[in-house]
């Protein structure tokens, strides 16, 4: 029996140790977490793949893991398994930064002069920039778009819209009474994200003095404009797929994101083309948009060894990612997003010239994602006037304030 | 002689004392597997559940006790996003059980009851038929049933002629979660419900159709007294597994229309794994109330059926 016992408590050490063991990493490989689930995830190990291939000193090993953003808490927590490098989507970046987790990137690329603001596209790079020192380098910006349907703007008489790149919310209502009764002029998808464009575009923002700013004239007027098109009947009935309505053909524009690109050309017969994110006004134009970056969270075993080698391993990054074009993202170096190839991806219609450019805009406001929470969890509701919008917008400054108070106050004090 | 005398009853009396000692390990070699893994993966985590409750916690930082401060927002401060979050998700967690634990228990035994009778053919390929969905992840299943569904490709919409948008639209919205869970929660039940009835005594029933009972009779008076153990069992775990529904409304309705089948373990989730800064500890005080909801509720199933079956 003594040695039955000892045998098992053995085996559970053992199983122990090997669990254990699957969370830390050889000095000989860079563990690199990324959130990036389905085709995403291929993209980038055929990078790293093509990384190693390269024969570096200190090899990638990347990692897909879903549920990043919870896992990263508790490895942080814990101080175990942390990974050498992850990528974050550039909301995150705030509130990392303030929670003190995140290691300066200067440390990796010190060595890689190539790695600076000039070469890559200004809002991704800045973004990971907290009070003057940077977090991150960019892979990408992967922004809301809008997708238009050839065919369909030619059978309406309506490619005059796209005259001048800005598709005004006039413009649209303009179709009013013409389309066939089960075709439709736009789609609700990523509906939240073109609300956020919208206030923008009337010259508001979502925060004032770092104070949320959700109940605010401009986000009713946002509403308000977006309502307009559904109480026409020119947007997809509530709670049918608009995604997929536009890729069957019965939808003029669809407003979902640049990663699409590549689902729709796989759509037999689909001829479109891809332009801004309607607007109220036709002045101006945004596109709502996130961005991939990479960062390095703080870990005292990360070795400058290894952190030499995250930088060649981003060096190569910035000239290798046009494998991650073949994603539908924007890819944020110059260098690839300024080359002739590139031109052969529909998403480098952002990248044509300077207006397309700065119209990608990335929130960086500390407390952007509950912002968007609220909006996202309101946004259709209010649009298809289930919902009162004075009531709601109340509702949603206090589900942000309340969640702020939440998150920050007692932490902070610490 | 004395001394060997002692000797043999020393002997004897360590033989004793090892097979005591034998009684008193092997029990736990037998239970020591899982109570290890109960100990790491439930009694631990649900204390340090407990214990952030009390906290406001981001996941990051460590736990900074404040008492019974979420309690307190959730329970009474009507004004906080929090108490109205947790009353509906509540309330609409417990429209689901109250409507979803009934469907799940009749028609389990139903279909059980059924299958027993003698003309029934192929009871094995039926029986898998019905328990396979139980087996298919919940997410694969609602694409499915989101398609089977959907206005403009669907069956609801081309066959039926439905001009409902379901998933957006109530009742409707309720109405394809409780048949994604039927179609997915009968098969685990039935067979249960098989299983006991296969185990009660031919002998009752064909004296009980020597004595003239009919087949509502037989199963009122025999077979529904005698499985009321696995009864009771099915009725406080479907009950539990209810009170936790979280895959159904998230797949098919993402919580609306106007968050009306936003169910409590979708808001615990929002809270604690949602967009920005993890709101933990106000997500463990839901998740606690939530808990003893569950078991008060099972407690009093459990207390009510027993003492009626007695």
């Amino acid at each position: 029996m003594k040695k039955s016992f000892v045998i098992s408590l053995l085996m559970i050490f053992a199983a122990s140790m090997l669990l254990s063991a699957c969370g830390s990493s050889s000095e000989k490989t860079i563990t690199f977490w990324t959130p990036l689930t389905g085709d995403d995830g291929a993209y980038m190990d055929e990078i790293v793949k093509e990384y190693n291939a390269t024969n570096p000193d200190i090899k990638v090993k990347h990692v897909i893991t879903s549920d990043m953003y919870t896992k990263l808490s508790t490895v942080l927590n814990s101080g175990k398994g942390v990974p050498d490098l992850a990528i974050i989507h550039a909301d995150r970046v705030p509130g990392f930064a303030k929670q003190g987790v995140l290691e300066p990137i200067e440390s990796a690329i010190k060595g890689q002069p190539e790695i600076k603001e000039a070469n890559y596209l200004p809002q991704a790079w800045s973004t990971g920039n907290i009070d003057g020192t940077q977090y991150t380098v960019p892979l990408d910006i992967h922004s809301n778009v809008m997708y238009y349907n050839k065919d369909l703007l030619k059978k309406y008489n309506a490619e005059s819209i796209l005259d001048d790149n800005v598709v005004t919310i006039d413009e649209m209502l303009s179709l009013k009474g013409k389309l066939a009764s089960d075709e439709y002029v736009v789609n609700d998808a990523l509906l939240g994200w073109v609300i956020l464009a919208q206030v923008q575009d009337l010259g508001g923002d979502i925060q004032e003095n770092g104070k949320p700013a959700v109940n605010t004239p401009v986000m009713k007027q946002a509403f308000e404009n977006v309502k307009k098109i559904a109480d026409a009947g020119l947007m997809t009935p509530f709670g049918e797929d608009g995604y997929l309505m536009f890729q069957s053909g019965k939808v003029l524009f669809s407003t979902d994101g640049t990663w699409s690109s590549t689902a729709h050309a796989k759509v037999d017969g689909l001829n479109f083309g891809v332009t801004n994110v309607y607007s109220p006004t036709a002045d101006k134009f945004t596109n709502r948009a996130s961005s991939h970056l990479f960062t390095m969270f703080k870990n005292d075993k990360r070795s400058d060894e290894k952190e030499a080698g995250i930088g060649a391993f981003l060096e190569f990054v910035r000239e290798h990612s046009l494998e991650w074009a073949k994603a539908g993202q924007i890819v944020a170096s110059k260098q690839v997003n300024e080359s002739p190839e590139y031109k052969q991806f529909m998403q480098s219609f952002f990248t044509s010239n300077e207006q397309e450019t700065k119209s990608l805009y990335i929130y960086t406001y500390e407390y952007y994602p509950y912002v968007a929470e609220a909006v996202d969890t309101y946004c259709a509701d209010i649009v298809r006037g289930n919902v009162d919008l004075d009531e709601t917008l109340q509702t949603m400054q206090k589900f942000v304030e309340d969640k702020i108070a939440e998150s920050s106050s007692k932490q902070a004090t610490k | 002689m004395p001394d060997r005398k002692r000797q043999a009853h020393y002997f004897s009396k360590r033989r004793n004392y090892k097979a005591m000692n034998k009684k008193l390990f092997a029990p736990f070699f037998f239970v020591g597997p899982h109570l290890i893994l109960f100990l790491i993966f439930i009694l631990i985590p649900t204390i340090y559940g407990i214990y952030a409750s009390f906290t406001q916690w981001n996941l990051m930082n460590d736990p900074v006790w404040i008492g019974l401060a979420n309690y307190k927002t959730i329970l009474f401060d009507s004004s906080s996003t929090f108490h109205t979050q947790f009353f509906n998700g509540l309330k609409n967690t417990l429209l689901f059980v109250v409507i979803s634990v009934p469907l799940l228990i009749v028609i389990p035994l139903l279909v059980a009851v059924a299958l027993e009778h003698k003309k029934v053919k192929l009871k094995g390929v039926i029986q898998s038929i019905i328990y396979i969905p139980g087996l298919i992840s919940i997410s694969a299943a609602a694409l499915i049933w989101l398609l089977i569904f959907n206005k403009q490709l669907g069956i609801t919409g081309n066959v039926f002629h439905s001009q409902v948008a379901w998933a957006a639209t109530q009742p409707y919205a309720w109405i394809i979660i409780f048949v994604i869970t039927v179609w997915g929660g009968v098969g685990g039940n039935m067979i249960i419900y098989r299983a006991s009835i296969a185990g009660v005594s031919k002998e009752l029933y064909e004296a009980a159709e020597i004595d003239g009972a009919g087949s509502v009779r037989r199963f009122f008076s025999i077979t529904l007294p005698s499985i009321n153990f696995p009864l009771i069992y099915t009725f406080v775990m479907t009950t539990a597994g209810a009170f936790n529904v979280f895959g159904q409304p998230l797949m098919m309705t993402d919580g609306g229309p106007r968050q009306s089948t936003h169910v409590l373990m979708m808001y615990i989730r929002q809270l604690a794994f949602g967009q920005g800064e993890s709101i933990a500890g106000m997500a463990s005080a839901m998740a606690v109330l939530l808990g003893l909801v569950i078991l008060v509720i099972s407690a009093l199933q459990y207390y009510v059926m027993n003492r009626n079956t007695r």
